[in-house]
């Protein structure tokens, strides 16, 4: 049993390090210099007297990383708020009602899960380019709520269904309307479910890039993930510079993610499976 | 609470009528921004993908697609299309390819997190952290360690010798397809562990207590308790993995866009490339019509699966 417990945790740390060791290893390219970077045989540990960070103030300085970055910032927000409203809203009514509406609706969003992004786009590009918001923040938000409608909902009906209905139909015995109950009661208790969706909704829209990549075209209104893919040239790769902005661009993501890491176990395995 | 809900609903009958109405209306009421949503961003656009891949012709002048004749010759020219083919082998294999390995490394990492020896907390959040990477940050992740001239990869290859000179996995059509598992494999196990851990921190201590008194040796124990305990959860996330690599497109995007010489040119990206680099929205709508009539099956198949839960 003591034998079994080490060998079991060398096990989980040698999967740790492995999955780890991307990140390390970006970071590295990042902080050493160019000649270490481009060797045939590079040192796994780093050699701090020699760190700088020419490449971090490089993305910043010299390129267009801040207005990719704010733009990422910008449609994701976007995206999550009219996502989260929406999907709040709907999630309630699924779990608390199965009327036909309500039964045709779940079916949809589960349904729209099998959709490819590459194919949904067809429409939404001919669509766009009839109603002139192609290459706008506000098509790139609708393209993004296409996913996180469907995820989010699902998310919160979840939730909503581990909420007991007794606790709302004991407010209305009191006097409350339905509304009310729901305000008052329901959603202060749903809070932890809306904030998961909103960190989970946020996390989608940071990383899309092929609707980003097809429905914008204007550079001023690039987003992180399609802009950092300039630094990939034709002939050759800026790594510095490209790690040194992967290494940026995922910040936020980790920040998210740990916000959201206290709900993983418990909300998505049960109600956001469905929506992932 | 149920008595007293019950007795609230046998007031007076006209004031039942109109509170059971005013719940209709406003469970009708949340729910339309959603149905909205749904109805112009989803059910409208899936509309237009199947009548432009029964139209025939170019559909360039989008305002005019209704006026274009009918007919499957989208679908037929796919089908007698040997790249069409091979796409959905590449596609077949990159998904098999990465979930099967997904799940086995899901698989160990979830029981041996289970175990909740000193630090696994922490190794929990830890390993997890790829799934929030996006897929273009995993890409030039790999593209840097697997780079041909100067990826760590290689010179670790060399150091044990099973490697001498170069080999550039991306670009090599005979590795490409391997060169762009790997990553998707990374960023998909976490989930798989993360949902596989919670099954198995679900099943009662009970009844390993129980088969431990009745002698049963640890392989038993999986096979009896174990398995049963975890085989709706893991049939759940293998469905979800494989419809999300399956659908998919960035890491291959972001990696060899296909390349080289199609080697790693997956349906989804077909469709893609179809539509927005060659301008054939009909052979494009038709093989993504397809793509959804195929995940629907492998949904049924694997969400039949999913309903044999024990727990």
């Amino acid at each position: 049993m003591k034998i079994g417990t080490v060998l079991s945790w060398i096990a989980l740390l040698g999967f740790a390090l492995v999955t780890l060791f991307p990140f390390y290893w970006m970071v590295m390219t990042a902080i050493m210099p160019t000649d270490a970077i481009l060797s045939r045989s590079p040192s796994l540990l780093p050699d701090f007297s020699r760190i700088r960070f020419d490449a971090f103030v490089g993305i910043f300085a010299r390129s267009a990383f801040p207005t990719w970055m704010m733009n990422s910032l910008i449609v994701g927000v976007l995206t999550t708020f009219f996502s989260v409203v929406v999907s709040t809203l709907a999630g309630y009514s699924l779990s608390r009602y199965s009327g036909v509406v309500q039964q045709s609706l779940g079916a949809m969003l589960l349904i729209s899960k099998l959709i490819p992004a590459s194919l949904i786009l067809i429409p939404l590009f001919i669509i766009y380019n009839l109603l002139g918001i192609f290459d706008t923040y506000l098509g790139l938000v609708l393209a993004n709520m296409t996913i996180s409608v469907p995820l989010a909902s699902w998310l919160m009906k979840g939730f909503f269904d581990r909420i007991p209905r007794e606790l709302e139909q004991a407010a209305m015995i009191d006097g409350a309307s339905q509304m009310q109950a729901l305000r008052l009661i329901v959603l202060p208790l749903a809070k932890p479910g809306v904030a998961a969706a909103t960190v989970y909704v946020m996390l989608n829209s940071w990383s899309e890039f092929i609707f980003a990549r097809t429905l914008i075209s204007s550079p001023e209104r690039q987003v992180l993930t399609v802009g950092m893919q300039s630094f990939v040239g034709e002939q050759m790769v800026d790594w510095q510079l490209l790690m040194a902005a992967g290494t940026v661009s995922i910040l936020p993501a980790i920040i998210l993610f740990a916000f959201l890491e206290p709900f993983l176990v418990n909300g998505m395995t049960k109600g956001a499976l469905a929506g992932t | 609470m149920t008595s007293i809900s019950a007795a609230g609903t046998r007031r007076a009958g006209w004031l039942d009528l109109s509170f059971e109405r005013r719940r209709t209306l406003l469970s009708l009421a949340l729910l339309m921004p959603a149905v909205a949503t749904v109805l112009v961003l989803i059910v409208y656009p899936l509309y237009q993908v199947f009548e432009i891949s029964l139209r025939e012709g170019k559909v360039m002048n989008f305002a005019r697609i209704s006026a274009l004749p009918l007919g499957f010759g989208n679908y037929s020219r796919v089908l007698s299309d040997p790249q069409f083919w091979r796409s959905t082998s590449t596609s077949a294999i990159y998904v098999a390819g990465s979930v099967g390995a997904a799940l086995l490394i899901g698989l160990a990492t979830a029981l041996l997190l289970n175990r909740r020896l000193p630090g696994t907390r922490i190794f929990r959040t830890l390993i997890l952290i790829p799934w929030a990477v996006p897929g273009v940050v995993v890409s030039i992740m790999f593209l840097w360690i697997m780079d041909g001239s100067f990826g760590v990869f290689n010179a670790m290859l060399r150091d044990i010798g099973l490697l001498s000179g170069d080999h550039a996995w991306f670009a090599d059509s005979r590795t490409a397809l391997l060169a762009v598992i790997v990553p998707t494999i990374w960023k998909t196990y976490p989930l798989i562990t993360l949902t596989i851990l919670a099954a198995l921190q679900s099943i009662p201590t009970e009844i390993y207590d129980a088969a431990e008194v009745d002698g049963a040796k640890a392989v038993q124990k999986f096979v009896h308790v174990t398995w049963p305990g975890i085989q709706s959860a893991t049939a759940l996330v293998v469905m979800v993995s494989c419809l999300g690599v399956f659908r998919d497109v960035d890491i291959i995007f972001a990696t060899t866009g296909g390349g080289p010489a199609h080697a790693t040119e997956t349906l989804a990206l077909y469709v893609y490339k179809e539509a927005f680099q060659y301008f054939r929205m009909g052979a494009a709508t038709a093989v993504g019509t397809m793509m959804i009539a195929f995940a629907l099956l492998l949904s049924i198949l694997l969400g039949a699966l999913a309903r044999r839960s024990k727990y």
